[in-house]
């Protein structure tokens, strides 16, 4: 139980990237990228989502499924054209493929006709260029991979009646009697009657089955007549045989055997030809004459062909030779008469091959070929849980640490007495530094995965408030620790909806004032230093401010007395339980959406800002940690305690003695960089610590924070440069103002990552307060 | 840096104490002993400086690397309000899990394992504001008064406020 459970959770896993792979393609088939490649990513795509509900038994979705399957059929092939209409509906259906694989996964149920008209558009326009070929349904058809060629041999005979010989054409007649393979030999009646100690060998029939299956057609039939009453029923009696036939084309009664081959003598097999025309032949190769005397209508060259060696060498030599020959050509022939009809090239094998051992014969169908294709470049992934990757992160950290402690107590002494240690170091550097990376990328994923899933929300959003909207989404490549990719789906939700419900305006009034009338929401992902930009901005109406302070006012979140900034005044919206929106929708509204942004972000060590321009739209901006990503950093001391500056944020270092600092009215003190202003943070004074050297002789690091505002961080010594990992101050503290987390350095200290942005403004806070 | 491992003992030992029975790890600050639950000790290793941290309150000593993972180190002694530890190679650090962070506390030395009766255990005499906040209990130890310690009240309030 707990097996198919674990299948179920990775088959839902499975699902979730599929869909998100569909999103993308139908991304870019909106775009009139139509392509067949795209065409057949959509169409694998389905058809294992289909696959594996079949496999669970999710019956509506296997419907839905192959309904839209059979229409990207059509598509892909080309009997339906890809029209701007079609791929409406295929989103649409995509959407409600989602909307399946989510009850699956919930146990909810969905009404029974859901999707119903999608499915009968998908009819309409499949019939429309089908005309009336075949039916369709909504059935579960989770066939075998394994399909059978047929390949008719009898057309030799056809062509050359007279030289039938009487027995010959009862054999055919025989088997034209079995409609589904026109082939002439290969049905077998197999009769099976397990004994007791089979069971007790712990033999399972059903595999036996299973491997009948894979050599052919099989049909299998349990005779139940000898199972007693109830009363008389003894635990571990045996009373159930079968009856199996078995459809192949070219199969012997060795192969057949050989399927019970680890059974025997546990049970009793007989192996029976069908129709009896057949049997004398198929058994004993007993018509020598007339296959010698009209070699080019041998009766059953499959079968010839199909003798397994010990038959062959039984029958008499000389008359082997000739219909082996015309086996052969016979089969040679109808297979390149057949060749044109069939859709799966048949192996030739089935033709050249001797021997055919029992698996052999499986010529893949055309789909299984491209599936089998597909499966082999999906092998290239594995699924590791995530705990082992983290585990393997935090090792390679400490070999990162070990390696440069290494490095580091390697002296001018040393070095020059040890040529071979430090080359061996050199090595060791490098390849460590591979490995870092390597694993750092295992982690990484980009944001496409959580940004896919944004689309969707969009159009629904969109038709539930009757509004147009546009979703633009921006450097989705943008790589960041799957940790973090978690943890970013619900903000981002929330977000949307907000822009879509309270910033995007109504098709009219975005008229009205000159917009256009699509509201546009861009999604964008960049990476800024040690940081990731996620940026959700929308083109609407911005941030009623006048509501949102009467509202705070109203609930007793802001004072009276206080008039806040403007900016203040933006950010009261993730005040918890606060919302602006005048009715509760079932969008948003009830005031948790803005609020949970904040705490998810925070949670993963991230912050949350807001823009407004009133009437023109917002921008909520997430910064996010890179966690455990290395990052490279400027090693500073402040006081005692070393500190590091992520080196992407830096612009220039400078001594402090050749610095020009200028006060201002506030008392704070400003710098002087190429006619431009820079506010200064003197690091040891906001941070309490014991400058340790003369203001001379101090440094000035020039920093860039979020943007392009400098700020110049005063620091008592720069040792130099280095990569270090991220580790959380969180996970056993709590979160320190001015300091974005930690690292250990090569002596096995810890040092702390100056958190600029966040020096900044709280200096400007506190310069305000 | 003589580190102890005192996990593996765990097990063995609370086999033995029974339900009513308490097992602590006794330290000492000065005279006084204090005692924190055994099963919530860790490790006990020689402390060996830590990285200060800025914005924190003075009973946070800082922050030490523990085997890649960053720990932060409460000085027991300030956190009673008797002013910072100057502490030296032989001040002793003990690791606890308290919820599911880890911490350190800086204490003077490692006493003793006590097993003490969970009735002796008595309320925190009303008084002191800072014993009632930073004790669960007193307990009598061989006529020793053993404090015992609430973790959670001693990681909290270490931020700076404002």
């Amino acid at each position: 139980m707990s097996d198919l459970d674990d299948f179920k959770a990775t088959y839902f896993d499975e699902c979730s990237e599929l869909m998100n792979e569909l999103e993308e393609q139908f991304a870019a088939i909106e775009n009139g990228e139509r392509d067949a490649d795209r065409l057949n990513a959509v169409f694998r795509a389905i058809h294992s989502i289909k696959g594996g509900a079949g496999a669970f038994g999710f019956s509506g979705l296997v419907g839905f499924a192959h309904a839209y399957e059979t229409l990207l059929d059509y598509v892909r092939d080309g009997r339906v054209e890809m029209t701007d209409d079609v791929v409406t509906l295929c989103i649409r259906a995509n959407d409600i493929v989602a909307d399946h694989i989510n009850a699956a996964q919930t146990g909810e149920e969905l009404a029974a006709d859901y999707g119903a008209e999608e499915k009968q558009r998908f009819d309409a326009i499949a019939r429309g260029q089908r005309g009336d070929e075949d039916e369709w349904s909504g059935e579960i058809i989770e066939e075998f991979d394994i399909e059978f060629t047929p390949v008719r041999v009898e057309l030799a005979v056809e062509e050359e009646p007279e030289a039938v010989v009487e027995a010959v054409a009862e054999a055919e007649a025989d088997t034209f009697e079995a409609p589904p393979m026109p082939a002439v030999p290969g049905h077998w009646e197999v009769r099976f009657t397990p004994f007791r100690q089979l069971y007790s060998r712990a033999n399972d029939p059903l595999l036996l089955f299973r491997e009948l299956g894979a050599l052919g057609e099989i049909n299998v039939k349990a005779i139940l007549t000898d199972v007693p009453a109830l009363s008389d029923f003894e635990p571990f009696g045996v009373y159930c045989s079968w009856e199996i036939s078995l459809f192949a084309p070219d199969l012997t009664e060795a192969a057949i055997r050989e399927v019970f081959e680890f059974v025997d003598g546990d049970c009793r097999i007989e192996v029976v030809p069908l129709g009896s025309g057949v049997a004398p032949a198929a058994k004993s190769v007993a018509a020598p004459a007339p296959v010698a005397a009209a070699p080019v209508v041998a009766p059953k060259p499959a079968d010839l062909l199909a003798l397994t060696e010990d038959e062959v060498a039984a029958a008499p030599a000389a008359s082997i030779a000739a219909p082996a020959r015309a086996a052969e050509e016979g089969a040679g022939l109808s297979f390149a008469d057949l060749a044109s009809e069939i859709v799966a090239a048949a192996p030739p094998k089935v033709v050249a091959a001797p021997v055919p051992k029992p698996a052999a014969p499986k010529p893949p169908a055309a789909e299984a070929g491209e599936e089998g294709g597909n499966r082999s470049v999906g092998v290239q992934s594995i699924r590791v849980d995530l705990d082992k990757v983290d585990r393997v992160v935090n090792m390679v950290s400490e070999l990162v640490i070990t390696q440069s402690m290494l490095t580091q107590q390697m002296d001018e002494n040393l070095r020059a007495r040890y040529t071979e240690l430090v080359r061996g170091l050199e090595v060791l550097a490098q390849t460590t530094r591979g490995l870092q990376d390597s694993v750092m990328a295992i982690r990484a994923q980009p944001v496409k995965s959580v940004f896919s899933r944004m689309p969707r929300l969009v159009r629904e959003l969109a038709t539930k408030t009757n509004k147009k909207i546009k979703l633009e989404t921006i450097g989705e490549n943008t790589e960041i620790d799957k940790t973090v990719i978690e943890q970013l789906s619900d903000p981002l939700t929330h977000m949307i909806r907000n822009s879509a419900d309270h910033g995007i305006e109504d098709p009219e009034k975005r008229k009205a004032r000159g917009k256009s009338e699509i509201g546009t929401i861009r999604l964008s992902a960049e990476q800024a230093g040690g940081n990731i930009l996620i940026i959700v901005e929308d083109d609407g109406n911005g941030i009623n401010r006048e509501r949102v302070l009467q509202l705070a006012r109203d609930k007793g979140l802001v004072a009276p007395d206080i008039t806040p900034t403007d900016e203040q005044i933006d950010q009261l919206i993730f005040a918890p339980g606060f919302s602006t929106a005048e009715a509760v929708s079932d969008i948003s509204g009830r005031g948790v959406g803005m609020d949970v942004v904040l705490s998810n972000i925070k949670k993963i060590g991230g912050s949350v800002h807001v823009r407004s321009w009133t009437g023109k739209g917002s921008r909520v901006t997430l910064r996010l940690p890179l966690t455990l990503a290395v990052l490279d950093v400027m090693l500073v001391k402040v006081g005692e305690s070393p500190y590091v500056v992520p080196l992407s944020s830096i612009v220039e270092t400078m001594q402090c003695s050749g610095a020009t600092f200028e006060r201002v009215p506030s008392g704070g003190q400003v710098l002087q960089v190429r006619g431009e202003y820079v506010q200064v943070i003197d690091v040891a004074q906001r941070f309490a610590m014991h400058s340790t050297k003369a203001a001379d002789e101090r440094f000035v690091v020039l920093c860039e924070s979020e943007g392009s505002q400098k700020v110049a961080l005063v620091v008592d010594d720069i040792i130099g440069q280095q990569q270090v990992v991220i580790k959380s101050l969180e996970e056993n503290f709590e979160q320190v103002e001015g300091i974005a987390g930690g690292t250990i350095l090569g002596d096995g200290n810890v040092a702390l990552i100056v958190d600029v942005q966040g020096l900044r403004t709280t200096h400007i806070h506190q310069n305000a307060a | 840096m003589e580190a102890l491992s005192l996990r593996e003992d765990n097990g063995d030992r609370s086999a033995v104490v029974g339900h009513n029975t308490l097992q602590l790890i006794a330290f000492s600050i000065g005279e006084q002993t204090y005692g924190v639950e055994i099963t919530t000790v860790r490790e006990i290793r020689a402390w060996n400086g830590a990285t200060p941290l800025p914005n924190t309150r003075e009973f946070v000593r800082g922050v030490i690397n523990l085997r890649g993972t960053i720990v932060p180190i409460f000085d027991l002694r300030a956190r009673f309000g008797d002013g910072q530890t100057s502490p030296t190679k032989n001040h002793v650090v003990v690791v606890m899990s308290v919820g599911d962070k880890w911490v350190g506390i800086l204490v003077d030395a490692v006493s003793d394992i006590l097993t003490v009766n969970r009735e002796e255990i008595h309320n925190v005499p009303e008084g002191n504001a800072i014993d009632t906040e930073l004790l669960n209990g007193i307990v009598t130890h061989e006529s020793r008064m053993v404090g015992l310690i609430d973790l959670h009240a001693v990681v909290t309030g270490a931020k700076l406020d404002g």
